[in-house]
């Protein structure tokens, strides 16, 4: 008995303060909320950083939460609550793709905004995807750096994950790509695969250099791959005559990009992904973003490039001795 | 001279790889690579030496590398505490022995399959230490790399480590009367038990060890690093039973010897670096490995035929 009086007074709360809820939100700030993968993620409060950034400057309420743990399930509840809670607009990094896409429709059919940003849910679920990085961006920024580092000649090795995973598989097809078209006295001595194991990535390298006198450069593109790497020049003594670069994260190679082992590390700022989700978040809500514009201009950051329904964070981050301290993850 | 027959062909068959490479790849013989790719596999020869045992009393733990990958981590997260190397290294032994115990209980005292029980185990440990530590890396004290000395020092003594424990647990198996029971349960469970021996207390100490081995050789791994990455270890089961097998020790129980686990170990693990001086696409390489260890088990197959 008690149980069903709760419950209904509860019902009776929720109608009372609904059309104060909406009233709050229509006539004041916007109330964008933001979906991380997990909340303690080193990584995405490096994105609520920027997003809290872009909340400032549009005057907007910021609503930050996720499952602590990377949790599906608990990602759908958090989007029911915020539909309860009428929230202007919702930016979400899907954990599964199709699991999330259901309540993200629903969230539509109120009304709310939908995004996603750093990992995508199905197409019907949201309006755009800010897309941090395509292969093609990701292959040009390794092999121009790799180019800049040995000054457009020599060998270079490429120490991979797996030979048959799609992603690497992509980026290797456009580092070649680009090693073709741009730069023709650079070689391409070896692809390795490290399994996505650091240990691995060591004794890989080891036997690379030990095998290619000549060989001036290696690149991993598995993030275990760069520490990896490092620690194999390191350890050979070759540091300066042999350089390290790759695909990775901050935390992982802050202590050889200090030591100078490891040149640069490329990923997408993080910040700015977190800067642009919000901003085009609120342009959503407020009309001035819609589906089929070309460019997008997100605030300080300027213009952003649209392509069909992903708007592109566009040329990667390289993280190098002078700004690797003002990124944790 | 015959009974050590698998032994000198696996030792004959790595010879023939080394002359081979000296033939066409003679950059391949300079001394910090080796002595690198030694150290590199050191910890690996620690735990195959447990993982014959393991095999020789006909069982098989196929969750070692999990068992290693949740002793790197704490190992790691107890030096980042501040843990000296000593207390790190038997603390990760104790943990690596009560991992071992437990499939040992599950095998030796419930009678149950070892493959299954560690097949169980192998995903539990791996599942629990992605929950807890989402594949985040553990960074190390700067002392700790090396012991806290410098890196040549820190590789012999890492060398020295994995030399005693083949040459304590060869001659133990040969001279003394727990290394015969080894023999004598992989054999025939049945007529040891007969004879006195105790077969669950041997099977039970045998998964005990192979745990504490695997403590031993995390440490020996987390110390040439300045960081720990919890996936390391994974596939390292594979690796280890391969070299056992390859090194002639008998999956069916009661044969096997040191040595030869030493030379299949050292024999696969050249097949990679091998491959890189010998520009060989990398496709090729876990196909050469699977056909070394194909070898290995119709040479075990036709053997057993001979005997019978």
């Amino acid at each position: 008995m008690t149980l069903r009086i709760t419950r209904f007074t509860l019902l009776i709360l929720c109608f009372a303060l609904q059309p104060f809820s909406i009233g709050l939100a229509a006539g004041e700030k916007l109330m964008v909320a933001l979906l991380p993968k997990s909340k303690g993620n080193a990584y995405f409060l490096s994105c609520k950083a920027g997003a809290e950034k872009a909340a400032r400057e549009l005057g907007i309420n910021l609503l930050f939460d996720g499952p602590v743990d990377s949790n599906a399930a608990k990602q759908n509840e958090i989007v029911e609550n915020w539909i309860t809670l009428g929230v202007d607009a919702i930016a979400v990094a899907a954990e599964n793709k199709e699991g999330i896409s259901t309540a993200l429709r629903k969230a539509r059919k109120q009304g709310i905004q939908v995004i996603t940003y750093d990992a995508d849910a199905l197409a019907d679920a949201r309006s755009f995807f800010v897309n941090q990085a395509t292969p093609q961006g990701i292959a040009h920024a390794l092999m121009d750096e790799a180019a800049r580092l040995c000054q457009g000649t020599g060998e270079f090795a490429i120490i991979s994950a797996s030979l048959t995973a799609a992603n690497q598989r992509e980026w290797q097809k456009h580092i070649e790509l680009r090693l073709a078209e741009k730069y023709p006295s650079m070689k391409l001595v070896a692809v390795r695969p490290c399994d996505d194991l650091k240990d691995k990535a060591q004794s890989e390298a080891t036997a690379l250099m030990s095998a290619h006198p000549n060989l001036k450069l290696l690149m991993a593109i598995c993030s275990p791959g760069v520490p990896g790497a490092a620690e194999a020049v390191k350890q050979a003594g070759k540091v300066g005559r042999i350089k390290v670069i790759g695909l990775g994260l901050p935390n992982e190679n802050r202590r050889y990009v200090k030591e100078g082992v490891t040149e640069s590390v490329i990923l997408w700022n993080t910040e700015d992904l977190g800067y642009l989700t919000v901003q085009a978040a609120v342009a959503l809500a407020e009309g001035k973003l819609k589906v089929g514009m070309k460019r997008f201009v997100a605030g300080k950051l300027g213009e952003f490039s649209i392509e069909g329904d992903n708007i592109l964070l566009g040329k990667p981050f390289l993280f190098n001795k002078d700004n690797i301290d003002r990124f944790d993850f | 001279m015959k009974r050590y027959a698998r032994e000198i062909s696996v030792l004959g068959v790595l010879l023939l790889l080394l002359c081979f490479l000296a033939w066409r790849a003679p950059d391949f013989f300079q001394a910090q690579p080796l002595r690198s790719l030694l150290t590199r596999e050191a910890p690996a020869l620690v735990v195959a030496c447990g993982m014959a045992l393991v095999i020789m009393t006909r069982q098989i733990d196929i969750s070692v590398g999990s068992q290693f990958s949740v002793c790197s981590v704490v190992a790691g997260l107890l030096a980042a505490e501040g843990f000296s190397i000593s207390v790190v290294t038997m603390l990760a032994v104790a943990l690596g022995s009560v991992l071992g115990a437990l499939n040992g209980f599950l095998v030796a005292a419930l009678g149950l399959p070892s493959i299954v029980v560690t097949l169980g185990t192998l995903v539990a440990l791996r599942q629990g230490l992605n929950l807890v530590r989402q594949g985040e890396f553990v960074n190390l004290p700067d002392q700790f790399q090396w012991l806290g000395q410098s890196q040549g020092w820190g590789q012999n003594a890492l060398l020295a480590v994995a030399v005693l424990v083949v040459v304590t647990l060869s001659w133990t198996l040969r001279h003394v009367a727990v290394g015969r029971y080894v023999y004598a349960v992989g054999s025939d469970g049945e007529a040891a038990r007969l004879s006195g021996i105790r077969p669950k207390r041997v099977t039970f100490g045998v998964f005990v060890l192979l745990g504490a081995l695997t403590g031993l050789a995390a440490v020996m791994n987390v110390v040439q690093s300045p960081q720990v990455q919890p996936l390391s270890g994974l596939g390292l089961e594979l690796k280890v039973i391969a070299a056992a097998v390859v090194g002639g020790v008998a999956i069916s129980g009661g044969r096997g010897n040191l040595w030869g686990v030493f030379f299949g170990l050292l024999l696969l693990a050249c097949v990679s670096p091998a491959m890189i001086h010998l520009r060989i696409e990398a496709y090729w390489e876990k196909a050469i490995q699977g056909g070394i260890i194909l070898l290995a088990v119709a040479a075990e197959g036709l053997r057993g035929r001979n005997q019978a």
